[in-house]
């Protein structure tokens, strides 16, 4: 096998189902449905959906955490499941959440304990805790308990962790959620330019940040309700609805949206209520051409807001692609949230 | 590890070489226990507290027997196995029984711990056969179980000045290193339990129960009934006190030495194996079912 | 927070945690069944020290040398208090751990309002439970049974000593918002009392357990509780001994309320309410 040829990693036609509730009220939901990815070395690849929409899930599959019900995933070349020893070797992980390290331990005492599991020792162990250290600025922390570090801080010695045996496929389930944009920036700011263009690691980062999407990722597949609905580059996704115009409208209260769907040039609507608000966003040729019709609905319904005519962001072209806003929660698929 | 530049390093094809991957695992043994034990020094009360109530836990039970016989020396007891001193004959018992709690509870919740400290993903994401990290804390447990150990002797040696032979020490060691093995088997399977069923507690508690009744801690095997002495026979603790005890009090068995170290040895084989199956079974079924990481 | 407000949270926290607490049945069918297995090992020990089931020294000492009925009469009344300590004692900690207890400090109800309710759930489980033990109990062949004339007044000293020891265990509770691994220290002083109150020995054998068995309420209650059941006897002393308890109590119950208060205060002080 030519190894340099061989994709970082896989997925082929990967099905996950989980079964919810008790006795005979159990639900099969099925959270990842068909996926199917390939990554070739080197790139930075993105899943962008919706809370729910089956990324997580999907990431603990290719991390050998989960066995898939259908499908294989192979990470440069070997399969995850029968070789998962291979793969584990040649993956790091970062899973979201706050509670992933030993908050009793410091920086250095979590980083030793894992490299040990990854087969680092003495001095190469110490060398390669130093440096990670070093890079990710925890230097003047690092031994402080965990305990003590805000999340941002957290994040940066799970993303340590996450590359501490220097691994080929780096998998970050949502890397700067719940972060304050300091560090949000920092950690896009490493992951683009320290460990894609500068180390050349394949990266499969998982987000519901379509910006961060946008300005990361080579390549963004959208997946909404366990399915991939599309995988483009950002840029491609933009061109497909060239002339669409998105018009954003905010107003009081929750009107009744299904007369707006209905009028002539309308090819996509989402609406996202929050703290007393709709946010409607309707999705057209000619935002003009709708904009009066669309405001004697709403009017009815409650007081009008803001209104905005936007050339589509990533996150318009996902809600005229899948009908799912990025904001919206897809109550099927319960598993993401856990 | 190759070494490409300042802390570079990567696995490559000599890293799945036998002598290589045995390394890399008892490095991972010893990293889980050392973690371990960071991790229970940093609670220093708690610490100190679980050193002194073994003390507090045998005390009672050697006080309701000079209570039952109005001293020290039982004739009946010698009568059933040859030995007078109730103070050893029960001290012996209950420091060695600290073993099957140790597989139970200690061993048994291990995963749970790591499921509750929420690493437990982080960790089976690794690179290491996952019967490695329930090893790790077996170690941790086992350590933890002999400083216990010793504080409990120390007491019982000041107090009640304990009669034992130093000679029967040795072999009694032996004895016991066999059953920490059988033991394991049953920690490993404890362990798993607990990772699928949210009340596990019930079942190391159940268990735990059971096996304090039928395994001879502080009386013969003959004042058993019958079903319960064949019961006891299949349990490795069982032997571990009877040797410790013949070797260190002079306890009759009721069997040879040679016949107890075979049945511990045919244990080992069993409850490590099944113990090593029920384990991946469950690591499957859990993988499965997407409730690794639930607590 | 008026009277009926305070009745009403009572109420409510008592019906959540016994709903919690029968959400699993199987849990109140192993603690029905299994602290009476637990007293077995007591039973062979007896038979291989002494050769049967009646012992002259334990006679000497008690006055009974039925050590079986001996035994089992402290795991009954063990149980019904060390469950309070698990019960109460443990209870806020579990609040942590779901995350509902920052909510609980925030919210104008004082938390000791919320511990009384679980208190009184508790003791109300408990005592179903102990019945369901009481009664697998006289059908043993230990000869302990139960008359009215023999109940009531048992159940005077039950309660009087409950009363006590749910001050201790609300002091407990306020402790646990401090310690990180509460069940280590339940276990810890359960095994003190089983080692300094007559509840698997007579404490008498050695006279340090003597003496400070002697300012723990349940040696007073085990005491008179077991002249009643197995010695027939019909006057223990009940009044003085009814007496000694009430001044326990006192102590103990405003001792454990300020206890709870002060330690909850720290908590708040030094900003570790929602930490475990």
């Amino acid at each position: 096998m030519n190894e340099e040829r061989t994709p970082a990693l896989e997925v082929q036609s990967v099905v996950k189902n989980f079964r919810r509730g008790r006795g005979l009220k159990k639900k099969i939901t099925r959270a990842v449905d068909g996926a199917t990815l390939t990554l070739p070395r080197g790139e930075l690849f993105g899943l962008l959906g919706p809370n729910g929409a089956g990324k997580t899930t999907l990431v603990r599959c290719i991390a050998t955490l989960l066995i898939p019900d259908a499908g294989t995933v192979k990470v440069l070349g070997h399969d995850a499941f029968k070789d998962s020893l291979f793969c584990r070797q040649r993956i790091g992980l970062l899973t979201s959440g706050e509670r992933t390290l030993y908050w009793k331990l410091s920086a250095r005492d979590n980083l030793n304990f894992f490299a040990a599991l990854y087969g680092l020792t003495g001095k190469a162990r110490d060398k390669r805790v130093d440096y990670l250290i070093e890079l990710l600025g925890l230097k003047e922390v690092e031994r402080d308990r965990l305990e003590r570090y805000s999340s941002g801080m957290k994040q940066k010695v799970s993303l340590a962790r996450a590359i501490l045996h220097n691994p080929d496929l780096i998998l970050l389930d949502e890397p700067s959620l719940g972060l304050d944009p300091q560090f949000a920036r920092f950690i896009r700011q490493f992951i683009k330019d320290e460990l894609n263009k500068k180390q050349g690691k394949t990266i499969l980062l998982t987000t519901h940040y379509m910006d961060e999407a946008d300005e990361l990722c080579q390549r963004i597949a959208f997946i909404n309700k366990g399915k991939i609905v599309d995988v483009k580059t950002p840029e491609q996704y933009k061109r497909d609805i060239p002339h669409t115009e998105v018009l954003e409208i905010r107003c009081q209260g929750q009107p009744d949206t299904t007369p707006i769907q209905a009028l002539p040039g309308v090819e996509r609507i989402a609406s996202e209520f929050k703290d007393g608000v709709t946010t409607l966003k309707v999705v057209a040729p000619r935002a003009e051409a709708v904009l009066s019709e669309a405001i004697e609905h709403l009017r009815k319904g409650g007081r009008i807001l803001g209104i905005d005519i936007k050339q589509p962001t990533l996150e318009d072209v996902f809600l005229y692609v899948t009908g799912t806003s990025l904001g919206a929660d897809t109550a099927e698929n319960k598993p993401e949230a856990q | 590890m190759t070494n490409d530049g300042p802390g570079q390093p990567t696995f490559d094809n000599r890293h799945s070489s036998l002598p290589w991957r045995l390394r890399h695992y008892a490095n991972a043994v010893w990293a889980e226990n050392i973690k371990e034990w960071k991790l229970e020094l940093t609670y220093p009360l708690d610490f100190v507290r679980s050193l002194i109530d073994p003390v507090v836990y045998l005390l009672p039970y050697v006080l309701y027997g000079v209570a039952l016989v109005g001293g020290r020396f039982s004739p009946n007891l010698q009568k059933l196995v040859g030995t007078t001193d109730i103070v050893s004959f029960i001290t012996v018992g209950y420091v060695f029984i600290g073993f099957m709690n140790m597989a139970l509870w200690a061993m048994g919740f291990s995963l749970r711990k790591e499921q509750m400290y929420g690493t437990l993903e982080a960790v089976f994401a690794a690179p290491v056969p996952r019967w490695i990290f329930t090893m790790g804390m077996s170690m941790h447990s086992i350590l933890h179980q002999f400083l216990m150990i010793l504080v409990q002797l120390l007491f019982i040696l000041a107090v009640f000045s304990l009669k034992v032979n130093p000679l029967g020490l040795l072999p009694a060691l032996a004895m016991i290193g066999l059953m920490l093995i059988a033991l394991y088997g049953i920690g490993m399977i404890m362990a798993s339990t607990t990772l699928i069923f949210k009340q596990g507690w019930l079942i190391s508690e159940a268990l735990g129960s059971i096996l304090m009744v039928v395994t001879p801690i502080a009386y013969p095997l003959a004042v058993l009934p019958v079903f319960m002495q064949k019961a006891a026979l299949a349990v490795p603790t069982t032997y571990g006190i009877l040797a410790a005890r013949h070797f260190l009090i002079g306890e009759q068995m009721g069997f040879s030495v040679g016949t107890a170290f075979m049945r511990v040895a045919v244990l080992c084989v069993v409850w490590v194996v099944f113990g090593l199956v029920i384990f991946a079974a469950i690591d499957r079924s859990t993988r499965k079912s997407g409730t690794l990481s639930h607590y | 927070m008026s009277l009926a407000a305070t009745a009403f949270v009572i109420r409510a926290e008592m019906a959540k945690t016994i709903r919690i607490y029968f959400s699993y049945p199987i849990i109140v069918v192993f603690w029905a069944i299994f602290p009476v297995l637990w007293v077995f090992p007591f039973l062979f020990q007896g038979k291989a020290l002494v050769g049967s089931g009646s012992s002259a020294a334990f006679q000497q000492l008690t006055g009974s040398g039925n050590y079986m009925a001996f035994i089992l009469i402290g795991a009954m009344v063990s149980n019904f208090v060390f469950s309070g300590l698990w019960g109460v004692g443990n209870s806020l900690r579990e609040e942590t751990y779901w995350g509902t207890m920052e909510y609980i400090i925030a919210s104008p109800t004082h938390p000791l309002v919320i511990l009384i309710g679980k208190t009184l759930a508790e003791a109300a489980v408990t005592t179903c439970i102990v019945f369901l033990q009481a009664t697998i109990i006289s059908l043993m062949p230990f000869g302990i049974s139960f008359t009215v004339a023999k109940v009531l007044p048992v159940l005077l000293l039950v309660v009087l000593l409950m009363l006590g020891f749910y001050g201790f265990a609300i002091a407990f509770a306020g402790f646990t918002l401090l310690i990180k691994e509460v069940h280590g220290w339940v276990h810890t002083l359960e095994w003190v009392f089983f080692l300094f109150s007559p509840i698997r020995y007579p404490v008498q054998v050695n006279i340090i357990t003597e003496f400070v068995s002697k300012l723990i309420p349940l040696t007073w209650a085990l005491v008179a509780i077991r002249g009643i059941i197995l010695l027939n006897q019909r006057d223990v002393g009940l009044w003085r001994i009814t007496g000694i308890l009430l001044g326990m109590d006192a102590v103990l119950l405003v001792g454990g309320y300020f206890t709870f208060v002060a330690l909850e205060r720290k908590t708040r002080r030094d900003g570790t309410v929602g930490m475990h």
